[in-house]
């Protein structure tokens, strides 16, 4: 296990960079903004009143809630990271074993006397070591500046955001790896993984607006996001149910691959059925 | 070998084995059964059940039905055994393009435990040609499959499964792998490999099974497979006779006559009757062709 998850991590090294800076730089120029923000507050605030309440909603708060230092960095930091940090759940996620499948890769490696929940369970241990890294770099782009800034939060009180983070991460994650071991094709999982992902968003943002979203909205992931609130402290029951979500469908993963045959390169794909206004061949036929 | 329990002789045993894909029937009850120290090729044209069959021994896929034994052990019950002491080559290998050929050979070994002797590798990599420090990607189809096929022998396994192990390999290097095999098997390996090229299986395989739809038609010793083979003899005579009398030797029909002069005949299994009978005719030559195994593959495919 340990194997694959040194060769797991490794391959993920550009992703966790990549994403990892990514969150920081958001970090590195949020911070010090903040002190920006605060002395043009007046005029800042004028503006973001003249905004409708759906387009504040997408951003986690209202103007009011903007002066407050976990107002301010929910609505500019954490209301979208759960998306963008999601995207690389979802790619990461579905293309953790399907990835090497497709491409036939897998079906050497597990030829090799690894066990296959040797070789899952791995996989998923790096995912999670690569989302803990991507958000670490996170904290740590998010903490730097923190010194120099009249935020008044803490490099441990800017930890605690991070957390619910991570279970967002983790639950995309799962679901994708999960809908990867259900589907034909990767393509189709992460797909299927990302819908979730963005309805997620979109409904839990808008609950706040439409009573009658708010009851679809508490089976999406996105809804139980804390997000700059947890400066405040941690909601401990949201944050180990999304983990224990998240080990469930992990779970439900490990079920399925333990069953199922390794396909080679090809066999068992999906895709789109052709158009049936698709130009026939102009290759003319022998006389 | 000798002192050995009769059923450690048999390295490979398989039982009534199924397999569908939908509804597609793979493997129709296949039944195998390789011996220790031997060379034993698995012919088949494409889509037979060859690859099929090999992955369900080393449960990359599950059958649907009937029995396998591979080192005595059961490879649905504990495939990591099997394959900790097996060593594999797919028939559709496929590499990591971002990793050196070396890189990609020390992750097969780590995946192995990491106990891998590197002068076994770079002596077998010198052997094949092979530039351990070239990026796959930058591999020929020929030098990704030389990678594959060290992978396979690097950890000197009990027991080799190769899925078309010449595949993309020009001539020269094809007779390196072949004599690679017949190494393994000096060393106390056994091989099961799978072809559809019959000169390689004819030049290195002990025994053979052939697969037809999923379905062994025949499994026979190579030279035995062949001798009992139909062959072709054409006999020309000194004067024009009546050759009639040979189409009645057992095993014996007439294919041709020429004004008597000449006749060609089919032959099944031995020739000795024929021989017997040729005492009695004035024969001025006799020609005989022995059939490849590509012929008497031809000749089950199309009969059957």
């Amino acid at each position: 296990m340990l194997t694959t998850l040194r060769y797991t991590l490794s391959s993920l090294r550009g992703q966790i960079l990549g994403w990892g800076l990514g969150v920081a730089a958001l970090g590195l120029i949020l911070v010090p903004f903040y002190d920006v923000f605060m002395g043009q507050q007046a005029d800042f605030m004028q503006m973001i009143e003249s905004y409708p309440p759906e387009f504040l909603a997408f951003f986690g708060g209202d103007a009011a809630s903007l002066a407050t230092t976990e107002g301010y960095l929910s609505m500019y930091g954490f209301s979208m990271l759960p998306v963008i940090v999601g995207i690389f759940a979802v790619i990461a996620g579905s293309g953790l074993l399907a990835s090497d499948e497709e491409s036939g890769r897998l079906d050497l490696i597990v030829a090799h006397p690894v066990s296959r929940a040797g070789l899952f369970w791995g996989r998923i241990l790096a995912f999670v070591s690569a989302s803990l890294g991507i958000l670490i770099l996170g904290w740590l782009g998010f903490s730097a500046l923190l010194g120099g800034s009249s935020l008044g939060v803490t490099w441990w009180q800017m930890a605690l955001p991070f957390l619910p983070l991570l279970a967002q991460t983790l639950i995309y994650g799962a679901l994708a790896l999960l809908l990867s071991m259900l589907l034909p094709a990767r393509r189709l999982a992460a797909a299927g993984a990302g819908v979730v992902l963005v309805a997620s968003y979109f409904l839990s943002s808008m609950a706040g607006l439409n009573e009658g979203l708010a009851s679809v909205a508490r089976f999406l992931p996105y809804d139980y996001f804390q997000g700059g609130e947890a400066l405040n402290g941690l909601e401990w029951t949201s944050f180990l149910g999304l983990l224990v979500a998240s080990a469930v469908l992990a779970l439900l993963a490990w079920w399925r691959f333990r069953r199922r045959d390794i396909r080679i390169a090809g066999e068992g794909g999906w895709r789109l059925p052709s158009l049936p206004f698709r130009r026939r061949s102009r290759i003319p036929h022998k006389a | 070998m000798t002192n050995l329990d009769p059923t450690e002789q048999i390295v490979l045993v398989t039982q009534g084995l199924r397999k569908s894909y939908g509804r597609v029937q793979a493997l129709r009850g296949v039944d195998l059964e390789v011996r220790r120290g031997e060379i034993f090729g698995f012919l088949g044209p494409n889509g037979a059940g060859k690859t099929t069959t090999i992955r369900c021994l080393l449960d990359l896929i599950r059958p649907d039905g009937g029995t396998a034994r591979v080192l005595g052990i059961d490879p649905q019950a504990d495939p990591v055994a099997v394959q900790a002491r097996s060593g594999y080559l797919p028939g559709e290998l496929r590499l990591n393009d971002n990793l050196t050929a070396e890189r990609q050979l020390r992750f097969f070994s780590d995946m192995r435990g990491g106990a891998t002797d590197w002068e076994v590798v770079r002596r077998l990599a010198q052997r094949l040609e092979l530039h351990l420090g070239r990026p796959i990607k930058n591999l020929s189809k020929g030098n990704k499959q030389k990678v594959g096929v060290v992978q396979a022998l690097m950890h000197r396994p009990e027991l080799l499964m190769l899925d078309e192990p010449t595949s993309g390999l020009d001539p020269l290097m094809q007779q390196e792998v072949l004599k690679l095999i017949r190494e393994a098997r000096a060393g106390g390996a056994t091989v099961f490999f799978s072809s559809h090229i019959m000169s390689e299986v004819q030049a290195v395989a002990d025994r053979v099974a052939m697969i037809r739809q999923g379905e062994i038609v025949q499994v026979a010793e190579t030279s035995e497979l062949i001798r009992r083979a139909l062959r072709q003899t054409t006999v020309r005579f000194q004067v024009p006779v009546d050759s009639s009398a040979l189409a009645a030797v057992p095993g014996v029909s007439l294919l041709r006559s020429d004004d008597g002069t000449s006749v060609t005949l089919q032959v099944e299994g031995d020739m000795d009757l024929l021989i017997k009978a040729l005492g009695a005719f004035p024969v001025r030559d006799l020609e005989t062709s022995r059939p490849s195994l590509e012929e008497v593959f031809l000749a089950y495919y199309k009969t059957s």
